[in-house]
């Protein structure tokens, strides 16, 4: 209201601006307050884990909350030689490539087929990849244990990389397919014109085109394998094929009173985590909501 | 789409993917009915005994238990993540500065392996060492510490709250990026209409979003159905078994009690209960998969 009446109603409107304005500013006060809070709690469990890496363990019984009095690395050492976090880590690259290599080539040619062809039984072959989203993974665990000693690759990197490939498909071939389906139809014309065989196609005109869907399929099948811990428990037991979360979990269950040396251990694995997330948040971030909010 | 004229580059298309899905992630499941209606150790022959293995876990209050937890666990999850995430969706969908770190910070436990979660929330919940009792006592509140892993009574709520950290942050950034897809200008009449901070939510932002509500209500139940790593690594269900899920007890009674007939038949149940679970909620609220 711009006031050009009588006095009292413009200081009137003029306080209620004023009101308004504080109480905008508490209003802005107390989300932040919230935010920051929220910020906290889901920061400082992680931080007082990377800081007490950092101390003796005398410096983490006399101060637990803050930063080391003195930055000491002999946990380190001692973590990467008793845990063999270098072998793990190793081995977790390993399986977990090379399931994302077959999962996305093989989930690639599937969803290519799934979504530029029409076919009898298109639609069903579709749903059956796509529902194997629902299977809770450790209900096939007993199974998979007996399969696996039946093929003779039980405590091999097959036992985790084939269980892996076949429980990220579903996902890769959903995220693919939706993408391709939304290439216009003439994309290919020309080059059947051209006489261009169908795998040609695929190889030379599809796959390129769906280098952003393939991006988050990857990040996606690839953070399912570093993290999977199920299969491994029960599929690897010789120490020297075990992958970082199995790996870790033994080393924790084995030095249970010596917290600085744990956290060492956990840091060690943590960081590259959160290196590879800040500089690729986007896209990591995207993959794991975008379903949800295009569903 | 095209008409493919022949079908075995269909098939040379669709082998491998079939395969490698169907070998390893549906027969298991029919391996597993089949050894269900078995008694066998692992080693020595297999002896058919028809349906009592379910009749066995019908009994067992173990079972029973670790039922009652996995339903705890998917309510504390729709009821702590969902609200939660969706309360800090809506305070964040404002111009705040800062917004860009709230959300990377928000998102963090997400893509943290369970395994390092869960191994860090043991610390944390150590009756000695931990930082929750050593937060107790410097904040003068000492007299609520508690072994909390180690107590039957609270191990299970300790293990709640940690689920519920882990995933807060998904559905907070799920929310978020629904609610930026709504138009400014439909809020900006509502505005221009008087309406309040409140009013917005309920009768614009919230309908705008409940597609995409119900879909991470789903989401979040499926999710939750699957928690096997968080406990084995946190308590392996005890103490006394009070922190038993589903999955962690098949774990334990076929590798450690070499059960394999009866861990068989309780991967089944796993597997009909979370479908069941899954189908009704879709059902119940009309959600549209794409």
């Amino acid at each position: 209201m711009m006031g050009n009446k009588a006095e009292p109603r413009e200081m009137t409107a003029v306080d209620r601006d004023a009101v308004a304005k504080t109480k905008r500013k508490l209003r802005r006060t107390l989300v932040y307050i919230i935010l920051i809070l929220f910020t906290i709690v889901n920061a400082y469990p992680i931080f007082w884990m990377i800081m007490n890496a950092f101390k003796t363990s005398q410096d983490f019984s006399l101060n637990p909350f803050g930063l080391p009095a003195q930055w000491v690395f002999e946990n380190f050492q001692d973590a990467w030689v008793t845990a063999n976090i270098g072998t793990f880590f190793f081995n977790s690259v390993l399986v977990g490539a090379a399931a994302v290599l077959i999962s996305i080539f093989s989930g690639a040619l599937a969803a290519y087929f799934l979504s530029r062809f029409e076919f009898r039984g298109k639609k069903f072959i579709y749903g059956f990849l796509v529902i194997g989203l629902l299977i809770p993974i450790h209900a096939t665990l007993v199974p998979m244990y007996i399969l696996m000693q039946n093929l003779g690759i039980l405590n091999t990197y097959w036992a985790l990389i084939f269980p892996y490939v076949a429980f990220n498909l579903p996902i890769t071939v959903f995220l693919l397919t939706s993408f391709m389906s939304s290439f216009p139809k003439e994309m290919e014309e020309s080059a059947i014109m051209d006489g261009c065989g169908v795998f040609r196609i695929f190889w030379s005109i599809i796959l390129p085109m769906t280098r952003p869907a393939i991006a988050t399929a990857v990040i996606i099948n690839f953070i399912n394998n570093w993290n999977e811990f199920a299969f491994a428990l029960v599929l690897i037991s010789d120490e020297a094929l075990q992958t970082l979360p199995l790996g870790l979990a033994n080393f924790a269950g084995a030095y249970t009173t010596n917290y600085p040396a744990q956290m060492a251990g956990l840091t060690l694995v943590l960081v590259p985590t959160i290196i590879f997330y800040l500089l690729m948040e986007k896209q990591i971030v995207e993959g794991m909501t975008q379903g949800a909010v295009k569903g | 789409m095209h008409l493919l004229r022949s079908p075995w580059k269909i098939g040379l298309g669709l082998v491998l993917p079939l395969i490698i899905y169907m070998v390893f992630g549906i027969i298991p499941i029919f391996i597993s009915f089949y050894y269900s209606f078995m008694a066998w150790d692992g080693f020595s022959a297999m002896n058919f005994v028809g349906i009592e293995n379910y009749v066995t876990a019908f009994q067992d209050s173990t079972f029973w238990l670790s039922l009652r937890n996995n339903i705890l666990v998917v309510l504390a999850s729709v009821l702590g993540q969902i609200p939660i995430g969706l309360g800090l969706a809506l305070l964040l969908n404002r111009k705040i500065k800062g917004a860009k770190f709230f959300r990377t910070i928000g998102f963090l436990p997400v893509v943290i392996s369970t395994v390092v979660i869960s191994i860090t929330w043991r610390m944390i919940y150590n009756s000695e060492q931990g930082l929750l009792n050593n937060l107790l006592e410097t904040t003068g509140l000492g007299f609520l510490q508690q072994n909390w892993l180690g107590d039957p009574d609270s191990a299970i709520f300790a293990i709640l709250i940690t689920i519920v950290w882990q995933f807060v942050g998904l559905y907070f950034i799920i929310f978020l990026s629904a609610l930026q897809t709504i138009p400014k200008e439909l809020l900006e009449a509502a505005e221009l209409d008087g309406a309040g901070e409140w009013h917005k939510i309920v009768h614009i932002t919230l309908p705008s979003i409940r597609n995409v509500i119900l879909v991470a209500i789903v989401l979040c139940i499926s999710g939750s159905l699957k928690t096997f790593d968080l406990i084995y690594v946190m308590t392996q269900g005890g103490p006394a078994h009070s922190t038993e899920v589903m999955a962690t007890y098949m774990y334990s009674e076929t590798f450690e009690g070499l059960s394999y007939g009866y861990g068989s038949a309780l991967s089944i149940l796993i597997l009909v209960f979370s479908l069941i679970l899954i189908l009704i909620t879709t059902k119940v609220m009309g959600v549209k998969r794409a």
